[in-house]
């Protein structure tokens, strides 16, 4: 039974501060290095920081490191958060790029169907824009980086694959479902190019 | 039905004396809209299945002498169409709720600059069928589903022209949500109003409210997605004169009713000749009033039902195919001990989210950016709209006998004063997911939520 209790404490905002908890009377040892978590495929800034562990080179990764939650306000922390389906015209383009915890505005993973709702980009690729600012750090940084193993990012089947099972926000319908005359690959195909949906 | 006072201090006129209670009343009014907008709302099903309409279609037309082939291809264009008018109705609806959302907002903006602090809790209606608090003549509104008189109501609601009436021999006080809010801006123009620009309001640039988002969104045959709400069709405004004071009301007027939109035929029925095709998601449009889009809803309706009634296969309404049985005007009261805990969770979190609008009215920077950000928004999105899909897979047997799904009825919760709202809202998801464990995973979303205390 999922039981909760209400603890005043726990108020993040809004409320009285939360008390400071007691310090630790010792250091305990540090586990294993941290990886840097990012959001998607192909924003992987260093060998070794996708999913796997595996990948060997920036940009080259293949699953996000981030908790993979389904929508606004789920991710934990700074740059964890995906976008594009909710939020404002900034933070939808700021995919993986969000200053706190709770701000993304959408789901993570990032799949390579999702579109921007608001602002003149409108329609156009959350990934490929996540991707874009992923380059943008790396020439910022002076880092060479490799593509993604998928040119305009996991397509949603993929991801359904891989996961098991993959949910991003909203009550519209599914993107990539067949009703009516709809042709997925012609769709995905446009977005990769940039098009607008 | 109920009908509120207009003015508890009497007058037909918005007076700078009567001026908080005009604008309390105009906070209701767009109130009054939200429940009943939401209700329709959550009985449609966006993404009926195509297969499963296609195929008794099948069925239906090859009984009627229809051959194989004949039969599939009208029963594929057929049930594409329901399938992009089911989702299409849905987004409009949703777009006009949450321009609503904002009127409410706009219009608490106007009382807190204008009068005193803006009353949101304990305002949905209590009695339903319920009407307009105001509106000449009264009309029932009822939280109903999805049908072609559910829609004539909404357009009611929305008329741009008064409705006709004639066994309307009284003083008018107002006939069009329009023309009440052109009272409180005569009142605005003539006189020298303080304007209390140092309390908290809602405003634009901090991200609080988008036009659009996924669900605004629907997609046509061809799955190509289509956005309902323009990205500058209005925003929040802070209201700090006279001039941003008519600002708020003008987008709250030409949103609802539109500018110079033609209204109800004289005996009241929609004129669907003049419906605008298309969407207007390119900029050099606008984007449609409520009001048209919601004829727009109604005469797709009318034109499909026709289609359908045309092939004389026994279809009497398209709503069989994709809007939920739900009944009219339910109340949690009169649910079974299965559905009644959860509906008093729902009901628990819609009012929480005035208390905490309410709260937005007396806080400011960061804190308010997180009540609203982490408590508003994430109430809608992540706990209300969750709790309300899974409510809707609960059934009953209503007292005519008839199975119906339980629905969200959007009653104000009564929050005692004895402990903070969020501790009662914890004690009734408690007591909800002992009788409904499906909901287990709301637990964690609302323990995140702010706490925050009633204030009027």
């Amino acid at each position: 039974m999922a039981i909760i209790k209400y603890t005043p404490n726990l108020s993040l905002c809004g409320g009285s501060a939360p008390a400071p908890s007691a310090a630790p009377q010792t250091c305990a040892p540090a586990s294993a290095p941290s990886i840097e978590l990012h959001v998607c495929m192909g924003l992987n800034a260093c060998k070794g920081h996708d999913r796997y562990g595996t990948n060997n080179c920036a940009g080259t990764g293949y699953c996000a490191t981030a908790e993979q939650h389904n929508c606004q306000t789920l991710n934990n922390c700074r740059g964890q958060g995906g976008c594009g389906l909710y939020g404002d015209i900034e933070q939808q383009e700021n995919p993986g790029n969000n200053e706190c915890a709770w701000q993304g505005s959408c789901a993570v993973p990032i799949q390579a169907e999702r579109f921007r709702t608001l602002g003149p980009e409108r329609g156009k690729s959350v990934w490929l824009q996540a991707r874009k600012l992923f380059v943008q750090r790396m020439h910022k940084a002076k880092r060479s980086y490799g593509d993604s193993p998928f040119k305009c990012g996991p397509p949603q089947n993929w991801l359904i694959s891989v996961l098991g099972s993959y949910d991003s926000c909203g009550n519209s319908g599914d993107k990539v479902c067949s009703f009516g005359f709809n042709d997925p690959d012609d769709h995905a195909k446009k977005l990769c190019e940039g098009e607008k949906e | 039905m109920s009908q509120n006072k207009f003015f508890a201090k009497g007058g037909d006129k918005v007076t700078p004396e009567n001026l908080g209670e005009a604008i309390q009343q105009a906070i209701e009014i767009e109130i009054a809209t939200i429940p009943v907008y939401l209700y329709t709302y959550y009985s449609i099903n966006r993404s009926p299945d195509q297969d499963a309409i296609s195929g008794s279609l099948v069925q239906k037309l090859v009984a009627k002498g229809k051959t194989a082939k004949e039969a599939s291809a009208i029963a594929l264009d057929l049930s594409a169409e329901l399938m992009v008018f089911s989702n299409k109705a849905g987004a409009l609806i949703m777009s006009v709720a949450i321009e609503e959302m904002l009127h409410m907002a706009l219009s608490s903006n106007l009382k807190q600059a204008l009068a005193g602090l803006p009353e949101l809790v304990g305002k949905s209606p209590s009695v339903w069928p319920t009407c307009l608090p105001g509106h000449v003549p009264p009309f029932n509104i009822d939280r109903a589903k999805l049908s072609q008189e559910q829609l004539m109501t909404f357009l009611k609601i929305e008329s741009p022209d008064p409705l006709h009436d004639p066994k309307l021999l009284q003083v008018i006080e107002y006939t069009t949500i329009g023309k009440f809010y052109e009272m409180i801006v005569d009142c605005i123009d003539n006189n020298d109003l303080q304007y209390r620009t140092f309390l908290p309001q809602l405003i634009e640039g901090k991200g609080y409210y988008a036009q659009n988002n996924i669900d605004t969104v629907y997609y046509d045959k061809e799955h190509k997605p289509h956005f309902t709400n323009q990205d500058d069709s209005g925003d929040l405004v802070y209201i700090r004169d006279k001039a941003s004071a008519k600002k708020a009301i003008m987008c709250i007027v030409e949103q609802g009713e539109g500018s110079k939109a033609p209204g109800l035929n004289p005996d009241n029925s929609v004129n669907c000749s003049a419906v605008v095709p298309g969407d207007f998601d390119d900029l050099s449009k606008k984007e449609l009033s409520h009001f048209a889009k919601f004829v727009e809803i109604y005469c797709t309706y009318k034109t499909l039902n026709a289609r359908f009634q045309s092939l004389d296969i026994g279809v009497k309404d398209i709503n069989d195919y994709f809007v939920v049985n739900v009944a009219k005007n339910p109340l949690t009261k009169h649910y079974p001990a299965n559905i009644a805990p959860v509906s008093e969770l729902l009901n628990a979190v819609y009012t929480y989210i005035f208390v905490m609008v309410e709260d937005c009215y007396l806080k400011s920077g960061n804190t308010q950016w997180e009540i609203f950000m982490f408590g508003i928004h994430k109430s809608m999105i992540f706990i209300l709209n969750s709790i309300c899909g899974d409510i809707m897979k609960l059934t009953y047997t209503g007292p005519d006998g008839e199975v119906y799904s339980a629905a969200p009825t959007f009653e104000d919760y009564p929050f005692g004063l004895l402990s903070s709202p969020k501790s009662q809202m914890i004690d009734l998801f408690n007591a909800a997911v002992a009788v409904y464990p499906t909901i287990s995973y709301l637990g964690q979303r609302i323990q995140d939520l702010p706490d925050v205390p009633l204030h009027n």
